[in-house]
């Protein structure tokens, strides 16, 4: 809670003008400071905030117009000419040249915008506008009659959308997406870009956080933001072209990046371009971490990752692959051959255990790991599968290595789950998939013994669950049904609940680590407990998505450049600010307003019988004509945020 | 069939229609500017506006791309409709002052007089020449360059590309405010585009002698429909 002069704050005007001491909002817990400064006011499309007399809200109306007015696309009539001229008022009025009428033609514009565009943007931007307008009228007024010119301040900006914030990358949707319309790929694809290396990859793969943030799911269905970023993707491979990417500097220092998954060669993209010389090393044969190892290729053509993996490359890093640090290098060789910095980035691929009986003297006979597995399928060295598999598991590597199973000549596949359906953390869509090829789900049931004859497994034991409380997920605890055991019969078992960091690169170096397993950082910074080693990525979180894994590595670039720059690993101001903004501008708030209904484009799909013998990719991208009606969808909820502190004025 | 009310007149509607569809169909009128019949909707120009009652709650929507639902009931003339038309009218006429065709939707919807002024520009951005140069010529070769964050405009702009362009005129024909003009003099074409001007040969006639098409423009019908290379040589007059 603040102390404020004035707010209109979720539409709730506080008013305190005039008061002996300023009072309270509810609801609002503002950063105090920005970059040393004290916080003195904001305007928002959430309202309007002033902590100091001082903060003069008609300069700040104009202020933010000029933003709201960069931001107005031109799409639409009222909404860009009346932005335009709602900043041109503004304009004269803090010059000294505004007129009587100038406050009502402000209103109407206002208020026209706010009826009537074609996207939310403006309507939703001119209602900070409209807050000063009607309760700084006399402001207004007093400066029009006198002429006065105000004197200039500075603001500090800041743009984003609920998409946008709920991607952990704040990959710009609203603009790829208005780009895509506009049949401008290229571009669109360098927009993307600018936050997230892997547009291909994710285009097919993202779980897509955005999508269950995006606006429009609350009027009908969400845009099909991860189908639309494949489309420029698919188009500039099409087309056989590659981007450019310019360096910025090249007086940087040599950076060891471990693990080239997505955390890694988003970090090395991010570090290449700030003038930095990366060496990445993996133990795998080929770069993609994770997207390499652990998404089949029916979902990710192993072509699409290797182009974008050469292309991150093209942005001078030296690969060694087929290295593991810790096995053929040491953390601390790295550390004296020269490097100032190192990020870990390794993942997190070891299987955990099921933890019962007869499992550890069946591991690789019989047992397997989930992960182990697909990796194996993809470096080849899974040559068969036949007869009956059971997968314990509900999350996404287990629907993966069921796929990736039935594919392989597996005649039965059983997925086991301990919880029931609505529990299951894997994608809902990958689970129905799973089923129409012909996955097996047993619900509410856990093994407890693997049954063998002569040292050959012949099925699971598992005994019954039913539900009981939420446990610390919020998922309703699995509770064993005694004397509920039965037998599924099966030839092979492959564990899938969940994996851990492989940390034999730490052993014997001093850096914490949680009793998960788990590398210890600090969240702002990246750092480690030991000087001028980050780490980020599945290595940090536990098993996490490749999205989480890419803003992990671009963030990480970020801080090593500004350890290496500068020495500093405090949290920058833009950290504190973003942190605070990430809660406030998740919510989806409209300004009301009809939208023509438009039902959502979704890619076609392999039909079932022609997928699941091979490893042909099943889902197919979005026509150009289906992308330009999805892309219309959108309803391009930008939101500004101005901020200005003590030394701004 | 969908059966809605417009005005207070019920009526029934083929399905996949638009507001703006079905009040033409009964004689009830609503401008447009940015809106063609052989087009797709861009919804840009808000001239088209109604209000369409949802929940209870009228909100204001473009009748050429609202698709009509059963029960949907519209008001085409509110006094809600007639102010947002205004100030639409009002704002493109600021961006446009001498598009005769803007002067005759405000003077129709009772504008007088002006609020504002702005720094004129020929294009009011309606997309039309886009649209025709994607959807009817399959050419594509004008672009809107949308502004907004890291783009590459400082303001937002229709432009042609002389690569793609086969300097057909069908911009200039479509676009409402003359932002885009043709001049043919001798034999060259030159689109005039707020973006620039672009050139193009004309061909003559082998018979009459006269410059009658674009070189690009026949050039690409022959492509197009896989048509014999010298069946342009002849213009359409000297042609049996």
């Amino acid at each position: 809670m603040n102390d404020v002069i004035f707010s209109s704050w979720g539409g709730k005007v506080v008013d305190n003008r005039g008061q002996a001491k300023p009072g309270t909002v509810e609801n609002l817990e503002l950063p105090l400071q920005y970059d040393g400064q004290r916080l003195t006011g904001l305007m928002s499309w959430k309202g309007l905030v002033v902590t100091d007399d001082k903060v003069n809200v008609i300069d700040m109306a104009h202020a933010y117009m000029r933003e709201v007015q960069k931001l107005s696309c031109g799409e639409c009539s009222v909404g860009y000419i009346g932005v335009k001229i709602m900043l041109e008022t503004l304009t004269r009025i803090i010059s000294g040249e505004g007129t009587e009428g100038d406050i009502e033609l402000l209103l109407r514009l206002s208020n026209g915008i706010k009826g009537n565009t074609k996207c939310d943007f403006c309507a939703l931007a001119v209602a900070p506008v409209l807050d000063t307008l009607n309760n700084y009228r006399d402001g207004y007024t007093r400066l029009i009659a006198s002429k006065g010119v105000v004197p200039k301040s500075d603001y500090i900006t800041r743009i984003t959308s609920p998409c946008m914030e709920a991607c952990p990358a704040h990959q710009d949707a609203p603009g790829y997406i208005e780009l895509i319309r506009n049949r401008r790929s290229a571009k669109a694809l360098e927009l993307i870009r600018n936050t997230n290396c892997f547009p291909g990859t994710t285009g097919r793969t993202c779980v897509a956080f955005c999508e269950d943030n995006c606006v429009r799911g609350d009027v009908d269905k969400p845009i099909a933001i991860r189908a639309l970023k494949r489309v420029p993707a698919d188009e500039e491979m099409a087309g056989d072209t590659e981007p450019q990417f310019e360096k910025k500097s090249a007086d940087g220092a040599r950076v060891a990046v471990i693990g080239a998954g997505p955390a890694g060669m988003a970090a090395a993209f991010n570090l290449g371009q700030m003038g930095h010389q990366v060496t990445i090393y993996d133990e795998q044969s080929a770069a993609g971490g994770m997207a390499w190892v652990g998404i089949p290729a029916y979902r990710l053509p192993r072509d699409i990752l290797a182009r974008e993996t050469d292309i991150i490359k093209k942005m001078g890093m030296e690969l060694k692959l087929n290295t593991k640090v810790g096995r053929d290098i040491t953390l601390e060789q790295l550390s004296r051959q020269g490097f100032k910095a190192i990020f870990i980035a390794s993942g997190a691929h070891s299987g955990r255990e099921l933890g019962i009986e007869a499992e550890a003297e069946l591991r690789d006979g019989g047992v397997v790991g989930g992960v182990e597995f697909l990796s194996r399928v993809t470096t080849g060295e899974q040559k068969i599968g036949e007869g009956r598999v059971i997968i314990i598991g509900g999350g996404n590597v287990a629907i993966d290595c069921s796929r990736t199973c039935l594919r392989f000549g597996f005649k039965e596949v059983n997925i086991v789950y301990r919880r029931a359906r609505a529990e299951m953390p894997a994608r809902s869509e990958e689970v129905e998939a799973a089923e129409q090829e012909g996955v097996k789900i047993t619900f509410l049931a856990a093994p407890v013994k693997i049954v063998t004859k002569a040292g050959v497994v012949t099925g699971v034991e598992c005994k019954r669950m039913e539900l009981g409380e939420p446990d610390d997920s919020g998922r309703r605890r699995p509770v064993p049904v005694e004397g509920s055991e039965f037998t599924i019969d099966t030839d092979m078992v492959m564990s899938a609940i969940g994996e851990k960091p492989d940390l034999s690169l730490i052993k014997g170096v001093s850096i914490s680590t949680t009793e998960s397993g788990t590398v210890v950082v600090d969240l702002a910074s990246n750092q480690t407990s030991r000087p001028g080693v980050f780490a980020g990525g599945d290595c940090v979180t536990g098993p996490a998505t490749l999205i989480e894994a890419i803003a992990a590595g671009n963030r990480a670039a970020k801080n090593i450049n500004q350890y290496l720059r500068s020495g500093a690993v405090a949290p920058s101001e833009d950290y504190v600010i973003e942190s605070w903004l990430h809660d406030v501008a998740r919510s989806r708030e409209r300004v009301g307003g009809i939208v023509a209904p438009s039902g959502r484009q979704s890619p076609e799909e392999l039909a079932t019988l022609d997928r699941k013998q091979n490893f042909n990719e099943v889902e197919q991208c979005l026509s150009p004509e289906a992308a330009a009606r999805e892309a219309e969808r959108c309803l391009r909820c930008y939101r500004v945020m101005l901020l200005v502190t003590d030394s701004s004025n | 069939m969908v059966s809605l009310t417009i005005d207070d007149r019920m009526l029934e509607v083929e399905e996949g229609k638009t507001i703006l569809d079905a009040a033409r169909q009964t004689g009830i009128s609503i401008p447009t500017l940015c809106w063609h019949e052989s087009l797709s909707s861009a919804g840009s120009c808000r001239i088209c506006v109604v209000e369409v009652v949802t929940n209870g709650k009228a909100e204001l929507t473009t009748a050429c791309n609202y698709p009509v639902e059963a029960g949907l009931k519209v008001s085409t003339d509110s006094e809600t409709v007639r102010e947002a038309r205004r100030l639409a009218v009002e704002l493109l006429l600021a961006q446009r002052p001498h598009s005769t065709i803007i002067q005759e939707l405000a003077r129709k919807l009772g504008v007088e007089q002006l609020g504002f002024t702005l720094t004129q520009k020929e294009c009011i951005l309606c997309q039309l020449c886009v649209r025709v140069c994607y959807e009817t010529v399959g050419v594509d070769a004008i672009t809107f360059m949308a502004q907004g964050r890291d783009r590459d405009v400082a303001e937002p702009v229709v432009l042609h590309s002389l690569d793609k362009c086969i300097g057909c005129d069908s911009c200039a024909y479509i676009c409402p405010t003359e932002a885009i003009t043709v001049d043919d003099v001798g034999d060259t074409r030159t689109i005039n585009t707020p973006g620039g001007k672009l050139e193009f040969k004309l061909k003559n006639c082998s018979v009459c002698g006269k410059y009658w098409a674009p070189e690009k423009q026949l050039e690409y019908i022959i492509r197009k429909w896989n048509l014999e290379p010298n069946i342009f040589d002849t213009c359409p007059d000297c042609r049996e």
